[in-house]
């Protein structure tokens, strides 16, 4: 009995001593620690968000089917594409736009919401071309970021300094304060510009660019065939707020990436519009007296902080024919 | 007390230590440890303070076909999330046991597009069955392509993965900090079980000395008990003796010109003084014979810490 009992305590007492001998469980981590990387998406997904855009691309380009462009590439794109393809088929009509794979730097936003967008300024496709300036967009967490558009720099431009992925570009509204215009009157200044041309209020608020040069001398050439024909030119060109999308720069500027739809139209007394034999395939009806043209342009715009000094500017554009009509 | 009693206590006091060694050493817990939790939804969720918390602990989750393992930020994650069932594993209660919730999404986007689950269903309903029965729309079922609720929603957003058969495994140290790990059946088929692989610290050197401490004086207790049964008194007399016997034979022999062998023969020899001027030779040997019967005596005695001028006469 007593060895019984002193067996007893001596084996209670080595249990007691290792019961001691175990550790506490650690105390729970209560906070989340902080995101290094807050940019939404980092290198690595950006890169194969680009390469399977590219693919998706070249997937229709060799066809020269826009509806295979569905997951990575929507929008203004699909249309601008399409167009593209038509022109190509003809056989006349120009290549679609060279889309270069290499890029020079991403830019991405460390928004938590959506949508969502993520830019690409490319490599030069040759000597004779400028860097291009792709957007994509994403519009909730169950899509893929889609390419939305993609404009050529305007020569002699250059993209702001950006936020790199350590907190990200933010994800701006069209009424985003702080800048020396809201990205709405922005457009709707600049909107104004290219309607009244280089008398506009306006000329002077933005820095130069070839796009809306070009804009003004095409005007100018069909204004005067058109009266030589006893006919008229008109243009009207709209802003497309909806499909507008705004990213912070780096000292507190804005980047609109933003469509335009121009139709332009030219009639003649007495005649015929002639169409170009590299237009035809975008034609639609018969064209006699008045023939329609509608673009979808894609512009870049650079907005300087309002404490900045630098004046508001285009900083790449692309001017897109889409159809012809009869009116 | 005796000798013999104390290693006797000894003894048992090893006895004590050593069986207390022997059941710690049994029963050491150890260092690693699985700590688990049973699920039953297709999504496991680990918050990026869990993943802290696990530090270099691995994560692992069981279930049944492909199961993946990604990370994303905490925003984008919750926005996923919206849409799936899932089990948020929250803390460790117990070494052994991990604790889990229902996952609550923080907020479903508005914009958030219907789930693609209804394209499944699409395809079964485009493929009827080719013999029409009253089972069709099982065969349907059968017939339609394989879930994967991965595919439904974009994947950007997802910024690593892991992919396992059965079962995946990841170190928390993998998973970038500030990241939510999510873990999934490919299939939309629940998961069974999810767990966390720790180290821990187990403070148990002190087992193997309490062992060896007892083992040594058990050995003491036991040659104690060793002796008090051996009667040991004819060698303790034998021992006794022999030295005896040892003893007689040195006062028997004398090595010849030793004092004592000096003494035996009747020499008087010198004593030594400090206390006195070092006296001439004639009146050290008038000394010498006045006290040489005193001289005879001190030899059984202490030598003096004082020294006559004679004695380091002699020795000069």
């Amino acid at each position: 009995m007593n060895a019984r009992f002193v067996a007893g305590v001596t084996g209670a007492s080595a249990l007691l001593l290792l019961t001691g001998c175990v550790a506490e469980v650690p105390a729970p981590v209560t906070e989340n620690p902080e995101l290094p990387l807050k940019a939404a998406v980092l290198e690595p997904q950006s890169d194969r968000i680009a390469e399977e855009t590219h693919a998706e691309l070249e997937a229709a380009d060799s066809e020269d089917d826009a509806e295979l462009l569905t997951d990575r590439v929507g929008g203004p794109a699909v249309t601008i594409r399409d167009a593209q393809y038509t022109l190509e088929d003809d056989g006349d009509g120009p290549s679609p736009d060279d889309l270069p794979q290499a890029t020079q730097a991403v830019y991405t936003v460390g928004a938590e919401g959506w949508p969502r967008t993520m830019a690409a300024v490319t490599e030069p496709a040759g000597e004779d071309s400028t860097p291009v300036v792709m957007m994509w967009v994403q519009e909730s967490i169950d899509d893929d970021y889609q390419l939305r558009q993609w404009s050529h720099m305007i020569p002699g431009a250059a993209i702001p300094a950006m936020n790199g992925t350590t907190e990200g570009a933010q994800q701006l509204t069209v009424s985003a304060e702080g800048l020396q215009m809201t990205p709405e009157e922005a457009i709707d200044n600049y909107l104004e510009l290219l309607r009244e041309g280089t008398d506009s209020e306006f000329e002077e608020t933005f820095a130069p660019d070839s796009y809306r040069d070009q804009l003004f001398a095409a005007r100018e050439t069909l204004t005067d065939a058109a009266s030589e024909a006893d006919g008229e030119y008109e243009d009207s060109i709209e802003g497309d707020l909806d499909n507008t999308f705004v990213m912070s720069t780096a000292e507190g500027g804005a980047l609109v990436f933003t469509p335009l739809t121009v139709e332009s139209s030219f009639s003649v007394d007495d005649g015929i519009v002639e169409i170009s034999d590299a237009q035809q395939s975008l034609v639609d009806g018969d064209i006699e007296e008045v023939a329609v043209y509608d673009y979808l342009d894609t512009l870049v715009m650079y907005i300087p902080a309002a404490d900045s000094e630098d004046q508001p500017a285009v900083v790449a554009a692309d001017h897109n024919l889409i159809s012809i009509s009869a009116g | 007390m005796t000798l013999r009693t104390a290693a006797l206590a000894a003894g048992v006091l090893g006895v004590l230590l050593l069986i207390a060694g022997l059941i710690a050493d049994a029963q050491r817990p150890p260092r690693d440890v699985l700590a688990t939790a049973d699920v039953d939804t297709p999504v496991v969720v680990y918050s990026p303070a869990m993943v802290e918390f696990a530090a270099q602990s691995r994560l692992g989750v069981t279930g049944e076909g492909d199961i993946v393992a990604l990370t994303a930020r905490p925003a984008d994650a919750d926005a996923w999330l919206a849409e799936h069932e899932a089990t948020e594993v929250t803390g460790l209660p117990q070494w052994e046991t991990l604790s889990t919730t229902a996952y609550e999404a923080v907020e479903p986007e508005p914009t958030a597009s219907p789930s693609a689950s209804p394209s499944a269903s699409a395809s079964a309903s485009e493929e009827p069955s080719p013999s029409p029965s009253p089972s069709g729309d099982d065969e349907a079922a059968e017939d339609a392509e394989p879930v994967d609720i991965l595919a439904e929603t974009s994947a950007d957003h997802w910024r690593e993965q892991w992919n396992g058969v059965d079962r995946v495994a990841v170190s928390a140290a993998d998973v970038p900090v500030g990241e939510t790990l999510i873990i999934a059946s490919r299939d939309g088929s629940p998961l069974t079980q999810t767990d966390m692989r720790l180290s821990r610290e187990v403070n148990d050197g002190w087992i193997t000395p309490l062992i060896w401490w007892g083992a040594g004086l058990t050995l003491v207790g036991l040659i104690a008990l060793i002796f008090r049964f051996i009667d040991t008194r004819p060698v303790q007399a034998k021992l006794e003796a022999r030295r005896a016997s040892r003893g007689a034979d040195a006062d028997e022999t004398s090595e010849p010109g030793s004092r004592r062998a000096r003494r035996e023969n009747g020499e008087l020899l010198p004593d030594a003084s400090l206390d006195e001027e070092p006296a001439s030779p004639s009146s050290a040997t008038s000394t010498e014979s006045a006290k040489s019967t005193d001289s005879a005596a001190s030899a059984e005695t202490p030598p003096s810490p004082e020294r006559s001028p004679e004695d380091e006469g002699g020795r000069s």
